[in-house]
């Protein structure tokens, strides 16, 4: 049907009022963002070329990457190491445990589900520096594990300020990250598929590593990045619970813009550490969405996806983009 | 010579979910190389009874044999059945040749003899061409046939279809009923399906089961279903019929509600209270004064009633009449009639002949 100009032009000035109104809603955040995030990290970017003095002046004249060079050096890449190493280890332990929980959870009724997750939740609601000193009272040399322990005729055990109590207040802080992303991948999993897969011989074993784990990974790729990226820059735990033994990044960072005095050096570290999540968060989301359609990657095929009844692939993907798109928790 | 060991045997099986009893105390047996149906509303138990056999419930008492070999707790993967899901259950991550493969991988069947099973799996359901697309890429029709290769590629003793053809719609339904039969034939084994549509039932099947309520009403070819239905239910659910509630009068006699004496095939002792089940499509209506004129109330082959037209529907290839007679009102469907149908309001006598009553003692 033709259109008068003018119907047209209402139709523009529909789509500007639109877009007005968008940016309306979105103002209030932007302005929050825009002086709270992007202005800090803009600092910290001019700072991490800046020069540091003789005194621990940071000196805004004399421009250059120095910070950066000595980022190579041995203490701090023995630091990057550790905290990459322990980060690591805090996502597989979250993955082992929170895994069979989060399947445990999703195939409860749904009645109980919702107090299950609850009971998830509670820990989450207290306040954080509260959790990690009642695990330092609990994992201290008079705390109630050590005293048990001794009674049972094992010696009081002195796992306080060592990286084993870190592994364990970091999974003990991060778990519910992995938790959830896995209940929502397990929530939405068809069922009739595993069902599927046992009527085809596969028994219990190899039904959950054919069929329900391929179709989670959403779940568990969202889950690992969640637990992995703050858990590699944290501050608090590892700092609480690993006394100054164990320096990792998040404190060495710290330090160096308190006692070290050296700015610049920690604000290359920042910066250094945002862009390798940053290529690591890509790279995750880049092969997230390719697997699924690994094959079509140049092939001209028409693409035909079916409405309605089984487009399970393709809700798990849009999941994996929410759950993404979250805000990652700031590092403790 | 001893007969041939059934495919599948069901001796007294219920299955109970909590308090609910989805399927209650259930003998049925049917024979190698069968097509059989298990028809029923949604909820009758239909489907339960299928995922009994495929193993994917575990009945909660009785008796489950397949060719001979008991099997009632076995896990699914232990069973020589294999299913074709309702709405498919493809796996959304495989293309369509892994699809096919996977129960193959499963029994860890060697390479080769893998690769030619699904190739000729995949002609079987003619899908060459498709086999590295993702499921996803595929329309209705074509996941249908991956789910029928992907249970075939395994030469199960035994195919459980479960609304195969649910999910299609009627073009695509009716061209599918006609190839899955002609697929049966060709792979000779025995195939049990489920289904609510009663028309797809009596169009494939050799034999129907007909559930209701956890219980199985009956079990006959489609002609015994829908020309001697034994209960109301079955009468009812099977196509479209006038029942007719009546006393036994005497030996082949029948008493309707109105005193009508009607003659009917029957057994029942004097007094008992059954129903007759008379199909819209074998009762001739006829304007009263005509009817009259050619003596039809006396017509020693039918019997008669007499009523008002109180609605017409015209479908183009037949006219529906609802016919008012005393305390019931009888349906009759003409088809091929010229001319002008009755209106509204006019008397007539609607008639049919002994053969066509079949009397429910249930």
């Amino acid at each position: 049907m033709p259109r008068s100009p003018e119907a047209r032009g209402g139709e523009e000035a529909a789509a500007r009022a639109g877009r007005r109104q968008g940016m309306l809603l979105a103002a209030p955040a932007a302005v929050y963002l825009l002086i709270f995030f992007v202005v800090p990290l803009g600092l910290i970017t001019v700072y991490s070329f800046a020069t540091r003095t003789v005194t621990g002046r940071t000196s805004l004249s004399d421009w250059n990457i120095d910070a950066y060079r000595s980022v190579g050096d041995e203490i701090v890449v023995g630091i990057i190491w550790r905290s990459g190493w322990l980060a690591t280890l805090t996502t597989a332990l979250c993955l082992v445990i929170g895994y069979p929980f989060a399947y445990y959870i999703a195939t409860r009724p749904r009645s109980l589900r919702a107090i299950l997750l609850v009971l998830v939740m509670i820990p989450f609601w207290t306040n954080g520096l509260v959790r990690v000193y009642a695990i330092r009272f609990l994992l201290g040399s008079n705390g109630p594990a050590s005293t048990l322990s001794e009674s049972l005729g094992f010696g009081a055990f002195r796992i306080l300020f060592t990286p084993t109590a870190v592994t364990i207040g970091m999974v003990y802080t991060f778990l519910t990250f992995m938790v959830l992303p896995l209940y929502v991948a397990l929530e939405r999993m068809d069922w009739r598929l595993a069902e599927a897969a046992r009527d085809l011989y596969a028994n219990g074993a190899k039904a959950f590593w054919k069929v329900t784990l391929p179709l989670t990974r959403s779940g568990i790729v969202a889950g690992c990045v969640l637990v992995f990226v703050p858990s590699f820059g944290s501050y608090v735990v590892p700092d609480i619970l690993g006394g100054a033994k164990t320096l990792l990044v998040g404190s060495y960072i710290a330090q160096q813009f308190s006692d070290a005095r050296n700015r610049p050096l920690g604000a290359a570290l920042s910066v250094l550490l945002i862009v390798a999540m940053l290529i690591a968060v890509a790279l995750n989301q880049r092969s997230g969405s390719g697997a699924e359609n690994s094959d079509d990657a140049g092939s001209d095929r028409p693409r035909r996806r079916r409405r309605g009844a089984d487009t399970d692939a393709d809700s798990s993907s849009g999941s994996e983009a929410e759950t993404r798109t979250e805000p990652a928790p700031a590092g403790l | 010579m001893a007969a041939p060991t059934p495919a599948v045997e069901i001796d007294g099986v219920t299955k109970r979910f909590g308090d609910v009893v989805a399927v209650d105390d259930i003998t049925l047996t049917i024979d190698d190389g069968e097509f059989f149906a298990l028809l029923g509303p949604s909820g009758c138990g239909k489907t339960t009874t299928l995922r009994m056999i495929a193993g994917l419930d575990l009945p909660s008492s009785g008796s489950l044999r397949i060719f001979g070999d008991e099997v009632g707790m076995a896990p699914p993967d232990r069973r020589p059945v294999n299913t074709v899901f309702q709405a498919y259950a493809l796996f959304p991550h495989m293309t369509v040749r892994q699809n096919i493969e996977f129960g193959l991988r499963m029994r860890r069947v060697n390479k080769s003899e893998m690769s030619q099973r699904t190739e000729q799996a995949i002609a079987m359901v003619r899908l060459a061409g498709m086999e590295e697309r993702r499921p996803s890429q595929l329309s209705g029709g074509q996941q249908q046939r991956v789910a029928l290769a992907r249970a075939l590629v395994n030469q199960p003793k035994v195919l459980l279809l479960d609304e195969p053809l649910g999910a299609l719609d009627l073009k695509l339904r009716q061209e599918m009923q006609q190839e899955l039969k002609a697929l049966q034939q060709q792979v000779g084994i025995t195939f049990i399906f489920v289904t609510h549509d009663q028309e797809e039932a009596l169009a494939m099947s050799e034999r129907i089961g007909v559930m209701s309520q956890g219980h199985l009403l009956q079990v006959g070819s489609p002609r015994e279903i829908y020309e001697h239905p034994t209960s109301r239910f079955v009468a009812d659910f099977i196509g479209r019929t006038n029942l007719i509630e009546a006393e036994v009068e005497s030996a082949g006699t029948l008493r309707l509600q109105n005193g009508k004496l009607i003659a009917a095939g029957i057994s029942a002792p004097s007094g008992a209270a059954v129903a007759v089940s008379l199909r819209p499509e074998h009762i001739r209506v006829h304007p009263r004064d005509a009817s009259a004129s050619r003596g039809d109330p006396g017509d020693p082959g039918g019997d008669s009633l007499d009523g008002t037209i109180a609605d017409v529907t015209y479908l183009g290839h037949a006219v529906v009449y609802s016919v008012a007679a005393g305390p019931t009102t009888i349906e009759a469907r003409r088809e091929g009639d010229l001319g002008e149908p009755l209106a509204v309001g006019a008397s007539v006598t609607v008639s049919w002949d002994h053969g066509a009553v079949a009397v429910i003692e249930d």
